[in-house]
């Protein structure tokens, strides 16, 4: 349905997620992609005999259509759009670990650089929420800036963990745009404006975002899996052995709906429906797909699918139209059916014969050693499972167990088990050998985050010498807190660092709460008055308090500040709370916390004592060029020799300071993280706007860098007033 | 001119085996004909194809699964008198399905292979041969290994009868009578036997063979010796050749090749000037074409090819064009017939899931019975497990008549799952306990929707020996699994061959003791693929080994309480006294082992080595210039500054990257078999060197032969 009306061979590589098409001249689309070595060009088929010519783009040597733009740093992020309204054309935005750059191609300038200590690996451009001049929205590590045209910071927000893409799309449907965020921890997370109004998990870093229709997006995570959410819904998942290297959505059947576009690791481009994620559309590319974009490239006033190769290759595609599509494709469309609706007829008859011969052969004798041969069992086999906390001994780690148990003399030859989040690969599967055969297996789990996952298990039954297995297809879920064991409440051992929250609820429903989310023993008997429970960490050993009052007053003790916040969330969920302020002392981490803070003065003040350094080595070293030149000139051989060699030497100091800066920037980084992950785990702390109050309020406290005041607010959830 | 063919589904049967779909003659030229199809059901179907639509002339009842079809007749009369092979009786039928005749052979193996000419019915099963003249005895042969098929020569050209045999030891069997008159070895294990143009061509002495590694070959069958006319190659590494047939569907007056292999390709051969195929069409389907034959089916004047597939599809691939230009009645006619066949279809799924449904209870109740039985749907798996000499690794390809759901992959000996384009199931490793449950492999395949076909390549290790097992979960209901093991043999990348190069320097390893012929060939078959399971005849055996990897040989000479094994790779002889030592000892026999060790192989050995490491530390050198080179070349823009050997790296580029993604890990492949030799050299010497290892890795990590040469003598 899509029509490729060009392709083009650049003699450029592209690198992958970095490619953008713009009017960077308000009329004509340039394509501007990252390449190697720190380049971005820029491929205008359009205006032949012009010539740039400027310091920062050069005419390309093996392209007359493409200019070059030096950045002389790896290029993180591009992006292009309307930056400046009264401009009314394009810009080009290229994000690097350390900057962006705002670049009016047209008029030769910079609308800003800026240097962000973040970095920048995701940007989006457009209008966020009610904030009214247009933004590029980076995203870098755990922050998210926004700024306008000016260069100007008119949005910062923290999230839990490195951006890896961004997307603008209405998510609520008011008709303004929210921020969707996709991270390493696995997350989607959506901001209206700094306010976080959704989470989803998913089972993979988040590599790619767009937008689709309304309050539609597509997904992608580095695993290969592409999907559609509707809101927090997903519509519907597929995954792929390669990986999506690049989504987009476009309308290649001029029905008013997109379709989501995937550009793929192996060079496969497909077009799937974003109601089921059905393929409407195939083709490929010799190398990997590195972006897919859309313009009027060749400018006869229709939108074309772009889509372009790591090796530099350019495909256009046009839409087919409505009445195309019954001519050149029906019939193609219609053998199509037929044979699926064959093939599916031949199913249907064969699943019948099966049961007509599962009947025959239960009017025949009893079980025997040749009926195992073949694979029949006792059609009152059950399957049993069971999931129950393991403390581990000394060969083998606290875990959560599944035992699988047949309820006949029938043995468990192989058990599959696929879960999103809990296996590498998605997959896991016990084989026990030859001798170990039983009716029953145990299959130690650990997942490695609290997450409540769904257990797809499929279990093969038969005997001994079967050849043939019946397969169980089960489900089975596992709570959220499984790698947690019950134990007696202990005063010794109880966590000084506690969250404290009031809810109105009884206690009853809090043992309800306790029961879905926890793996209690079947005999356990969770009182409701005092409600005062006690758990034992199977990662580490931790201990977790809940006590609840009857008032309503929750206090949770643990040391861990994430089971805290993860336990406030499912505990407001679940009681459909929106609003729910949390007073909070973690001693231990705040102390932490204090000391990073420290640290990252302290990595400031030795970033520009660094810097001073390295300009004072740089006079140096242009006053000593001059002065060994002179010595040249003068035949002085043995002044120029000494020149010379100082001049070595200070070439080396520079080298060693630029390595010692290197590592001052990466402990700076590093220690940046942890002061924005500590203002994402206290606003997760609270629910809906405390929340929002207490990130606000940790920013601000950090820009007027006052510590006591940042400490205050992250215990007591609000600045003072 | 160009071909272009569009595909035409008529009908779908049982699972199909190999051979078992004909064309029968009609007497008007270009007229449409009638397909006979038979399947593993029993069920032999003739139809013909009228306004779209598959119309029955006869359908006969299930029975025994069909494993060929021909068709005969009287020589030089039009061949279409049915005839199947089922089980070890041979069954004729004619064109309107009245039975004439049941032929209960006195094989006692189902029949495998069939072809008749005349009079005469020429059968194999597994490795039996027997020729029959008005369905009496007249010949009979025994095979050394399988015989895949067999066909005889046209009688009508040569005034003699000339069968020959299509063997999987790689040799092609002329036989008069009883006797071999000579053999002919081709270079894969022939699968598929046809005549040249369908009727041996000129000389009717031409014959086709297509292997199961992808080849294609001519040879002239003469009276005195084999004249081998020309190969195609497989360097496109498609599928095993299942089916061929000869037809002219380029409209040219010169009759094409047309090929069916089993991983759904279907080619087309056409021979211009030079008398050599050129291959001119090709197609994918997503499942094994059993059977391939040249004909006008669909409508008449319109030539195709029709084929039938594992799975039952009876498809055409037909000149006629899918969109008509002329004349809109005829267009809306054809949507018509479309929209009929479609709404028929839908009202009987709709029927069959209401049956469905009620049998589900029926099923859902007796689950509750403590004396009913549980059976599981049989379902046959159509699998290969085959050794790729171009790349040394093993090929497993899995097929089902329905969708695969998912599969199991388990192995106790180590080895590596390797990636196939083709593929596009999604693979999860799982972590293996290799301790207590002997799993040192455990990957999971789940397929997409509507995969009934999935390959896999193995890459297994010389000296690492076990079982692999596939369990295969189609989307059957009632939900069932079914296991499938091949076994990873101690050499598992030894492949037969029938010559050898008598002039290398060998290492000899023999074994004398009380046992049996019989025994010892056991010992054989365990430790090397391609072997029969049957004793050769005789007293003595022979065998001859290559190994795909290092070039290296294997010759296996044994007896009664005697066997010889020599071999210029010493880590060869290491693993089999290895390996044979256990199994002697399993079966408590009393075993002499001696050997007799040339120092000289080892130098030989690294010497066929230096070549691929050469190459290939070349190879990685090159590949990782490329991006630099790159760089320069798009700064400069023109690359005479560089030296010419740069500029050949960049003209090569994408050739050089792409021949080192084919061989992913090849030099740590090589690498680790020079560690084995260098441990087994001292090995026989009674000496350990593993802690020598480190040092022999550094001199790899720079590489140069004679210093390698110079370690090996001095440590």
């Amino acid at each position: 349905m899509l029509l490729p009306v060009f392709t083009l061979k650049l003699r450029h590589k592209i690198s992958p997620r970095m490619v953008a098409i713009g009017r960077y001249d308000g009329t004509h689309p340039c394509l501007a992609a990252a390449t190697q070595a720190g380049k971005v060009f820029i491929h205008n088929p359009h205006t032949r005999s012009q010539h740039f010519s400027a310091s920062r783009v050069f005419q390309s040597p093996l392209e007359s259509d493409v200019s070059l733009l030096n950045i002389n740093q790896t290029v993180s992020c591009l992006g292009s759009g309307v930056l400046n309204p009264e401009l009314g054309y394009d810009t080009l935005l290229v994000g690097t670990q350390t900057s962006l750059l705002a670049y009016d191609i047209y008029n030769n300038s910079d609308l800003f650089y800026r240097e962000v200590s973040d970095g920048a690996n995701a940007i989006v451009l457009g209008t966020l929420g009610d904030i009214a001049p247009p933004l590029a929205i980076i995203g870098g590590n755990c922050a998210l800036q926004g700024f306008d045209h000016e260069g100007n910071d008119l949005f910062w927000t923290v999230t839990g963990d490195n951006v890896h893409s961004l997307a603008l799309c209405d998510f609520d449907g008011d008709g303004k745009t929210e921020l969707l965020v996709g991270s390493e921890d696995f997350d989607i997370r959506v901001f209206k404006e700094d306010e976080i109004v959704a989470e989803m998990t998913e089972t993979e870093i988040v590599t790619s975002l767009c937008p689709m229709y309304g309050s539609r997006f597509g997904y992608a995570l580095s695993n290969g899996t592409v999907g559609v959410y509707d809101k927090t819904a997903r519509y519907w998942r597929i995954k792929s052995k390669n990986h999506a290297m690049s989504i987009h959505a476009f309308d290649i059947n001029s029905d008013g709906v997109c379709e989501l576009i995937t550009g793929w690791s192996n060079g496969k481009v497909d077009a799937r429906s974003d109601r089921t994620g059905e393929v409407i559309f195939k083709d490929n590319f010799s190398s990997a797909v590195a972006g897919v974009v859309e313009g009027d490239y060749r400018m006869d006033g229709h939108v074309q699918l772009i889509c372009c190769s790591v090796d530099g290759e350019i495909r256009g595609y046009l839409p087919g139209t409505a009445e195309m599509k019954g001519n050149l494709l029906d019939t193609s469309v219609e053998q199509d059916l037929i044979r699926e609706l064959s093939q599916k007829k031949q199913n249907l008859l064969l699943e019948l014969r099966n049961y007509e011969e599962s009947t025959k052969a239960e009017l025949s004798s009893p079980l025997n050693e040749a009926d195992g041969q073949k694979g029949i069992i006792p059609a009152n086999t059950r399957l049993h499972t069971a999931l129950s906390v393991n403390m581990g001994n000394d060969l083998q780690d606290a875990h959560a167990e599944l035992g699988i148990s047949t309820s006949n003399d029938t043995i468990i030859r192989a058990v599959l088990i696929f879960a999103e989040g809990i296996f590498v690969g998605e997959s896991h599967v016990v084989h026990p050998s030859i001798h170990n055969l039983s009716s029953s297996l145990r299959v130690p789990i650990t997942p490695p985050k609290d997450v409540p996952v769904d257990l797809h298990l499929k279990t093969f039954v038969g005997y001994r010498s079967s050849t043939q297995f019946h397969v169980f297809e089960l489900t089975r879920q596992l709570p959220r807190f499984t790698m947690y064991a019950l134990t007696s409440p202990d005063a010794a051992s109880e966590p000084v660092s506690y969250v404290n929250f009031s809810v109105a609820e009884r206690t009853q429903r809090m043992v309800t709460w306790l029961n879905q989310n926890f793996l209690l023993p079947e005999d356990s008997n969770v009182q409701n008055s005092p409600f005062h429970v006690c758990f034992t960490s199977l990662r580490n050993g931790g201990q977790l308090y809940i006590k609840m009052k009857q008032s309503g007053e929750i206090t949770v003790n643990t040391d861990d500040i994430d089971l805290a916040g993860d336990i406030i969330q499912s505990i407001a969920s679940f009681f459909a709370i929106e609003d729910l302020q949390v007073e909070a002392d973690f001693p231990v981490y705040f102390e932490e916390l204090r000391k990073v803070l420290v640290k990252v003065d302290e990595y400031h003040s030795v970033h520009q004592k660094l810097s001073a350094d390295m300009a004072d080595n740089s006079n140096l070293i242009r006053s000593l060029l001059v002065r060994a030149e002179d010595a040249r000139l003068m035949r002085d051989m043995k002044t120029m020799k000494s020149r010379y060699m100082e001049l070595y030497d200070l070439n080396k100091d520079l080298l060693n300071g630029y390595k010692i800066r290197c590592n001052n920037h990466t402990e700076l980084l590093g220690n940046l993280k942890a002061v924005n992950q500590a203002i994402q785990r206290a606003g997760r702390l609270r629910v809906g706007k405390p929340k929002n109050q207490v990130i606000s309020a940790c920013r601000d406290a950090i820009r007027s860098n006052n510590i006591n005041t940042l400490f205050r607010i992250m215990r007591v959830g609000t600045a003072p007033s | 001119m160009d071909l272009t063919l569009s595909r035409a589904d008529y009908l779908q049967v049982g699972v199909t085996s190999q051979k078992t779909m004909k064309l029968l003659p009609t007497s008007r030229q270009r007229a449409t004909q009638k397909v006979v199809v038979g399947d593993q059901d029993g069920v032999v179907i003739c139809f013909g194809v009228k306004k779209g639509e598959a119309v029955p002339v006869f359908k006969t009842l299930p029975g025994q699964k069909i494993s060929r079809l021909e068709l005969g007749g009287a020589v030089n009369t039009p061949q279409e008198k049915i005839f199947i092979a089922a089980g070890s009786e041979i069954r004729g039928f004619t064109k309107r399905g009245k039975q004439f005749l049941s032929f209960e052979t006195n094989l006692t193996e189902s029949i495998k292979a069939m072809y008749i000419s005349g009079s005469d019915l020429f059968l194999s099963a597994s490795y039996i041969y027997n020729h029959y003249c008005d369905c009496k005895d007249q010949n009979y042969y025994l095979s050394g290994d399988k015989i895949n098929d067999v066909i005889c020569l046209p009688v009508e050209k040569l005034s003699r009868v000339t069968p020959v045999l299509a063997c999987q030891d790689r040799v092609l069997r002329v036989l008069q009578g009883s006797d071999v008159m000579y053999e002919i070895e081709v270079p894969g294990p022939p699968t598929v036997l046809a005549l040249h143009n369908g009727d041996g061509g000129d000389s009717g002495e031409g014959l086709l063979f297509g292997t199961s590694d992808g080849r294609l070959g001519l040879i002239q069958i003469t009276t005195s010796k084999p004249i081998h006319k020309w190969e195609i190659r497989n360097d496109k590494k498609r599928g095993g050749i299942l089916c061929v047939d000869s037809f002219d569907i380029m409209g040219d007056g010169v009759k094409d090749l047309l090929v069916g292999r089993d991983d759904g390709m279907v080619e087309v051969y056409s021979f211009e000037n030079a008398n050599e195929p050129v291959l001119r069409f090709d197609q994918m389907l997503s499942e094994s074409v059993t059977s391939i034959q040249g004909g006008c089916v669909g409508k008449d004047g319109y030539d195709e090819i029709v084929l039938a597939t594992y799975s039952g599809w009876v498809t055409g691939l037909t000149t006629e064009p899918t969109h008509k230009e002329s004349g809109p009645g005829e267009e809306l006619k054809l949507n018509q017939e479309m929209q009929n066949k479609i709404s028929s279809l839908r009202s009987e799924i709709e029927h069959l899931q209401f049956k469905v449904l009620q049998e589900r209870e029926n099923y859902q109740q007796s689950s509750q019975s403590s004396q009913a039985k549980s059976t599981v749907p049989s379902f046959s798996i159509n699998d290969k497990f085959t050794l790729n000499k171009e790349d040394a690794s093993y090929s497993l390809v899995l097929e089902v008549r329905t969708a695969i759901d998912n599969v199991l992959i388990q192995s106790d000996v180590p080895i590596d799952l390797l990636d196939v384009d083709k593929n596009s199931a999604v693979v999860s490793f799982s972590s293996c306990d290799t301790e207590s449950n002997d799993n040192f492999l455990l990957a999971t395949y789940r397929c997409q929707a509507n995969t009934t076909r999935l390959e896999l390549k193995i890459r297994s290790i010389e000296g690492q020996y076990g079982t692999l097992q596939a369990y295969v979960t189609p989307r059957i209901q009632p939900k069932t699994c079914q296991v499938r093991q091949y076994h990873i043999k101690p050499l598992s990348l030894h492949q037969r061959t029938h010559f050898i190069d008598h002039d290398r320097p060998m290492n000899t390893l023999t074994l004398t003791g009380q046992f049996s012929f019989a025994e010892v060939h056991s010992w054989v078959v365990f430790c090397l693929p391609e072997v029969p399971e049957k004793p050769p005849a005789g007293e003595c055996a022979t065998f001859y080994f290559q190994n795909t990897f290092l070039d290296t040989q294997l010759e296996c000479v044994y007896r009664k309480g005697e066997g010889v094994f020599k071999s210029d790779n010493i880590s060869t002889i290491s693993i089999l006294k290895d390996v044979l030592s256990k199994e002697a000892t399993k079966r408590k026999i009393n075993l002499n082992i001696s050997y007799e060790i040339n120092e000289v192989s080892v130098k030989h050995t690294l010497k066929l080595i230096h070549p691929k490491l050469e190459y290939q530390l070349l190879l990685a050198k090159k590949v990782q210039l490329i991006d630099a080179l790159k760089e320069l070349q798009v700064h400069e823009g023109n690359t005479d500054f560089l030296t010419p050997e740069y500029r050949c790296i960049l003209e090569e580029a994408d050739h050089l990257q792409e021949e080192y993604k084919k061989q992913p890990a090849h030099l740590e492949r090589l690498y680790g078999m020079i560690t084995d030799l260098f441990i087994d050299k001292f090995k026989f010497k009674g000496t350990n060197v593993k802690t020598k290892v480190p040092m022999l890795l550094e001199i790899l990590d720079s590489y140069d032969q004679n210093t390698l040469i110079s370690f090996f003598d001095a440590a």
